[in-house]
């Protein structure tokens, strides 16, 4: 059958009363991949009301090459109906690099929802190429521009606007934006990020949550023996919802100065007695893996050996396997044999 | 082994939620560990937070996704496998789509087990029918066991099975539908004869559309190897090929609400289901 007579077929097809064949008459439009079936479809999606068909008409100018599709896919972000705003996103995230010089206008000319529509679609992609619309993102009047924006470029890790994202911390930023800012910088950020989330949040212990998981996830990054003390402090006086964070960070900090002569990085009674603690009592499974794990930094004590050792035969599997790693990365002798009185290897088989 | 942090344990779950649909409980911190090291070491990788970065934005045929999916994933297959979406099946969806077709003075009841593999589900499913409803022997039913593999198929239409197929069929179901052969089981005819083996690549297109008028979809824990793209066509497909209150079943830990907003999302007792109103 010829091209043109498929297109009459396919035409004819996506006009019918069944909901099926107006599916596979889109499919089949966006695999004949023409001019005339972009502009069919476009024309039907504004008329169409089954969320099925309109999908299938979304993933065939998906497969378009030609830029109509593009631009016919924009406008869609003004439409009342979010099933479409989303479909288009999706098809222009799809679309990649060819839909951003459409995007740039649209984030040029378009409204603070069209803007962040834009973005949106930009999630995900590196950067290059969209330096533009990301300069003029950041500098938005918006804060659900910036902050899409911000979070977009920290999931590519975009290193480029580190210093950007560094500056946007300012005292007046939304709480939101500066939150965003943190976690962008815990995948792009070095030490210097650091010192310049100190100047604007001094105070750990002194952070809402929403700002102390992601300053933790920084430290956890970038942070050395100078915060580990800070750090440890805040497992006694916060909430269990932000343990993990502070584990993360003190395990990070310790693996990464392993071998430093740092007074700091000594695990004083309190901490080590909060991680025994933890490990003794109810908690979430991984957090009191983390902390048995990191009681293995202590484990030179022989009342913390023998605590571990201990917790070899505890109920819950993730103690025992924190245990075992923890005294396995210490330097105590004869662990191979402690372990294999209790047939530790032949029962545990993630235990190497 | 490299470490694996409880937010990165969090941000690779979700990666994995959404591009294979499967959902790891906090305590598999560890399995998961094991098994990303091993993909590391592979890639030459030391720093975990650069394995879930290509794995979220560096893996665009979704290659690397594929190779850790194989690592934590099983493939086995044995007949009543995930037994409590399969007694939702037995206990609600199954006599609701028949009394609705009695009701309308229908006798046709259509079941596609898409990617069969050996056929221990197809004649699962020709089991739980029979038992359900034993007067399906006047009806005009059939189990469409789809397989792209035609070794595959092969054992399908031979319906022996060694003990490990069977373990945890119920001893007097057992008793019922399957007759011991030496060392394996073989389905009763009566029971087979509802199942018909084909061949079908769950990716052409143009044969997808020829499956019609099902009242049930199976595809469980064949999806989880598919590309996003592809996942979504063939759901996609599901919908098209399923009558209307048809119910589609994927893996009880994979979303079909994940992939498409097309099905309504029923609860029956405790049990979700996926319906197409």
């Amino acid at each position: 059958m010829s091209g043109a007579s498929q297109l009459t077929e396919y035409l004819a097809r996506l006009a019918s009363a069944d909901e099926a064949e107006r599916s596979y008459a889109a499919e089949d439009l966006g695999y004949l991949n023409t001019s005339e079936g972009t502009l069919a479809l476009l024309d039907r999606l504004r008329r169409e009301d089954s969320p099925v068909v309109r999908d299938a008409i979304l993933q065939a100018l998906s497969r378009i090459d030609g830029d109509e599709a593009i631009a016919g896919t924009i406008p869609l972000f003004e439409s009342e109906d979010p099933q479409l705003r989303n479909l288009a996103v999706s098809v222009l995230r799809l679309k990649g690099g060819r839909s951003i010089p459409f995007l740039k206008k649209a984030m040029l000319e378009g409204d603070h929802d069209t803007r962040k529509l834009a973005l949106d679609a930009l999630s995900g992609m590196p950067a290059m190429g969209a330096e533009e619309i990301y300069a003029a993102a950041l500098a938005d009047e918006d804060p659900n521009v910036r902050i899409t924006a911000v979070e977009n470029l920290g999931k590519v890790r975009a290193l480029e606007f580190r210093e950007e994202i560094e500056g946007l911390l300012k005292d007046d930023a939304h709480p939101m934006l500066t939150a965003a800012c943190l976690e962008a910088l815990a995948e792009i950020g070095d030490k210097h990020s650091l010192v310049v989330i100190a100047q604007r949040l001094p105070q750990l212990a002194d952070l809402p949550d929403f700002f102390l998981n992601p300053c933790l996830k920084v430290i956890a990054a970038f942070g050395s023996a100078g915060e580990f003390p800070e750090v440890a402090a805040l497992l006694a006086k916060r909430a269990q919802a932000v343990w993990p964070a502070i584990l993360n960070a003190l395990l990070a900090i310790q693996q990464r100065c392993l071998g430093e002569d740092a007074a700091s990085l000594e695990m004083d009674e309190p901490l080590l007695a909060d991680l025994r603690n933890l490990i003794e009592t109810h908690n979430p499974a991984p957090c009191r893996y983390q902390a048995a794990r990191l009681l293995g930094f202590a484990a030179e004590r022989d009342e913390i050996a023998a605590f571990l050792v201990g917790c070899l035969t505890h109920p819950e599997r993730l103690v025992r396997l924190g245990a075992a790693e923890a005294l396995q990365s210490s330097a105590r002798p004869k662990l191979d044999s402690v372990l294999g009185d209790l047939e530790l290897k032949k029962h545990e088989g993630d235990i190497r | 082994m490299a470490d694996l942090s409880i937010e990165q344990f969090q941000k690779l779950n979700q990666q994995i939620y959404l591009k294979l649909g499967l959902h790891f409980d906090e305590k598999k911190i560890y399995f998961m560990k094991s098994r990303v090291a091993k993909r590391m070491a592979a890639l030459g990788l030391t720093e975990t937070q650069d394995y879930i970065f290509r794995l979220s934005y560096a893996d665009p045929q979704g290659a690397e996704m594929q190779e850790l999916a194989n690592l934590i994933t099983t493939n086995e297959t044995y007949m009543f496998r995930e037994y409590e979406q399969l007694q939702a099946f037995a206990n609600y969806c199954l006599p609701e789509v028949l009394s609705a077709k009695q009701a309308r003075g229908e006798k046709v009841l259509r079941i596609w087990s898409a990617g069969c593999s050996s056929g221990e589900e197809p004649y699962t499913l020709a089991m739980i029918v029979q038992e359900v409803f034993p007067q399906v022997q006047n009806w005009d039913c059939e189990i469409v066991a789809t397989d792209i593999d035609e070794n595959m198929l092969k054992r399908v239409a031979a319906a022996r099975y060694g003990e490990r197929s069977v373990h945890d069929v119920p001893e007097e179901i057992r008793g019922k539908y399957l007759t011991r052969s030496g060392l394996e089981y073989v389905v009763r005819p009566r029971t087979a004869a509802l199942v018909k083996p084909m061949h079908l690549n769950l990716h052409d297109r143009m044969a997808m559309r020829l499956m019609r008028a099902f009242d049930f979809i199976f595809c469980r824990n064949v999806l989880i190897y598919f590309d996003d793209l592809s996942r979504k066509a063939v759901v996609d497909q599901f919908y098209n090929s399923l009558n209307r209150g048809g119910f589609v079943f994927l893996g009880h830990s994979e979303s079909v609400g994940r992939v498409t907003p097309a099905f309504r999302l029923k609860r029956l007792e405790g049990h979700l289901v996926y319906v197409k109103d």
